[in-house]
């Protein structure tokens, strides 16, 4: 198996975990599953050893809610609003440009933003993340 | 006439959660300075209520991301206090074993990836590998070391759900155990280099006279368990009354709540306190790196808790190699618990320091009510001191410097605001 699909966020604040959920939706699917409920630097040893790695996350941009954005990570810096898309310590974002500058990023990865409605602490998506959160599901499970 | 100066960071980074700072000058003079933290406060104690009290690790565990054994372990121990159940011997061990990976991985987290660029005049971790890659390797190394600690005796890196109150699901076997001593000695030796390298910084000047608070663990540096609340100006009383002398108040300017010591003002939890407090109890190894490193057995400058911890990470180091090398395998893995109503006390080192818990069960179990003191919300005043005698000293700076050394000043305390709360932002406003 060279595919690992990593779902970042924390259970109890709202939608921050709708990475989680995505992970939870593609049970069985033809990947390896992994989560990232810390800080996101621990992602560079999730995803060693793995040819493509999807990465899955919550957004806060202000982008509308439920927004999906889809960045496959190649030559270019990720976009610095992904810095803080998440309440996580060192950022996923940050992570990534760390993998990139030791040369630990794996060959392939792309990386699921979905843009939350809520993050306070609480558990449960709000439908429209968790609609989301269903709908990237099925995109991934279609390309693996 | 005399100018209005504003210094402010509306959003901090290499801090853990989100908040800000604003300092307000007249002139040369301090007007006013505050640690501003957003996010709403203590949902994690109105959560917890009727819940069962065999939940709580498992919550408490998502406080942070960072430190979730040290939530872990207070809940665990407060909950066991009340049922009057002492878990000991190598059941306890392996809770100090997991707290050590805790250690090894917040550490080096914030010694190298976080702290380190302020002194290195890089502004991330990013850039510091692009500067000096073996640096970022070594501590991706050790903070992965961490990790696997806290999988082989926590079952998973973040957020173990081995702990239960009264100990663990299951053990692990010595030999499984033992596959982890390699790594530890590298981590040792790295720990003990990055003392030296961290000691050649350049520190900015800054003495204060800190009233230093810690857990006391009866002769043992306090790491997952204390009985015992010191300070450094004669405090000495059990946890169980802990809440009679630590005063919480809510200040406008921050969600979190502010803390002193009734009758002694503002102190300092974390790793200047438990080294000024406990410097003898060091491993002898984690001791003669201090010493390699001319670092006094009292941290006065906070600008040098990067070093402070940096010892600590040798003695976690150390502590783990000897747990792991005294270790038996336990027959049970949990000694069995019975609630009873009541309240229960439970208190632990996390890295940034003492991380209380209070809880109040019903007499099948359910949890009545919480109450979760983090080492943020007691440092908070002590960090808003820290930048008030930095600018008051350092007035002449241009903003921008003395921004950015504002902001490294808020780093010494590694401030864990997911913790306090959540989210921060600086501000420096001279009029």
């Amino acid at each position: 198996m060279t595919a690992c699909v990593i779902g970042v966020g924390n259970e109890l604040r709202g939608d921050d975990a709708v990475g989680l959920a995505v992970v939870r939706l593609l049970e069985g699917a033809e990947a390896a599953l992994r989560t990232c409920e810390g800080e996101p630097v621990a992602m560079l040893d999730l995803w060693e050893g793995f040819e493509r790695v999807v990465l899955v996350d919550a957004m806060h941009s202000g982008a509308e809610p439920g927004t999906i954005r889809t960045i496959d990570v190649g030559e270019e810096r990720l976009p610095p609003e992904l810095s803080r898309a998440s309440s996580h310590l060192l950022g996923v974002a940050d992570a990534v440009e760390l993998a990139r500058t030791i040369d630990r990023l794996p060959p392939q990865l792309t990386i699921y933003a979905i843009e939350g409605v809520r993050y306070d602490t609480g558990t449960g998506l709000s439908e429209t993340a968790a609609t989301a959160a269903a709908s990237v599901a099925a995109e991934i499970r279609r390309s693996l | 006439m005399s100018r209005t100066r504003t210094i402010r960071t509306d959003y901090l980074a290499r801090v853990e959660g989100e908040g800000g700072m604003l300092v307000r000058m007249r002139g040369d003079e301090v007007a006013e300075v505050q640690l501003r933290i957003y996010e709403p406060p203590r949902f994690f104690e109105a959560f917890l209520r009727g819940r069962d009290y065999t939940e709580a690790p498992d919550i408490t565990a998502r406080i942070c991301g960072i430190c979730p054994v040290a939530y872990q372990t207070s809940a665990c121990l407060a909950m066991e206090q009340l049922a009057d159940v002492t878990v000991d011997g190598q059941l306890r061990a392996l809770r100090r074993l997991l707290y050590c990976g805790e250690w090894i991985e917040s550490h080096t987290l914030h010694v190298f990836m976080l702290h380190a660029p302020d002194f290195l005049g890089v502004t991330s971790a990013v850039e510091l590998a692009q500067v000096n890659r073996e640096l970022v390797e070594n501590a991706l190394r050790l903070k992965k070391l961490g990790n696997e600690i806290m999988r082989v005796v926590g079952g998973r890196e973040v957020h173990p759900i081995n702990v239960r109150v009264g100990g663990w699901y299951s053990v692990p076997t010595s030999e499984t155990l033992e596959t982890l001593v390699p790594e530890l000695e590298w981590a040792k030796a790295a720990a003990i280099d990055a003392v030296e390298i961290t000691s050649g910084f350049d520190f900015p000047k800054l003495e204060q006279e800190y009233q230093f608070v810690a857990l006391d663990a009866d002769g043992e540096y306090p790491i997952d368990r204390g009985s015992r609340l010191i300070s450094s100006t004669g405090l000495d009383v059990p946890i169980s009354s802990f809440l009679e002398h630590v005063i919480e108040e809510h200040v406008e300017h921050s969600n979190a709540l502010h803390a002193t010591l009734a009758g002694r003002g503002t102190y300092l939890v974390g790793p200047l306190a438990r080294y000024a407090l406990h410097h003898d109890l060091l491993s002898p190894d984690a001791r003669a790196a201090a010493a390699a490193a001319k670092l006094e057995p009292v941290v006065k400058n906070p600008f040098k808790s990067i070093v402070v911890r940096a010892v600590e990470l040798v003695h976690a180091c150390d502590e783990a190699l000897r747990l792991i090398r005294e270790y038996e395998q336990p027959e049970q893995p949990s000694l069995p618990v019975v609630p009873r109503a009541g309240f229960g006390h439970g208190a632990t080192e996390a890295p940034r320091g003492v991380c209380y818990h209070r809880y109040r069960l019903e007499s099948d179990g359910t949890i009545a009510d919480a109450k979760i003191i983090p080492p943020t919300s007691q440092n908070q005043k002590m960090i808003e001191q820290d930048l008030y005698d930095f600018v008051v000293a350092h007035a002449d700076l241009p903003d921008e410097e003395l921004r950015l050394r504002c902001e490294q000043a808020i780093r010494n305390y590694d401030p864990c605001i997911s913790c306090a709360t959540h989210f921060l932002k600086l501000e420096i406003k001279r009029t």
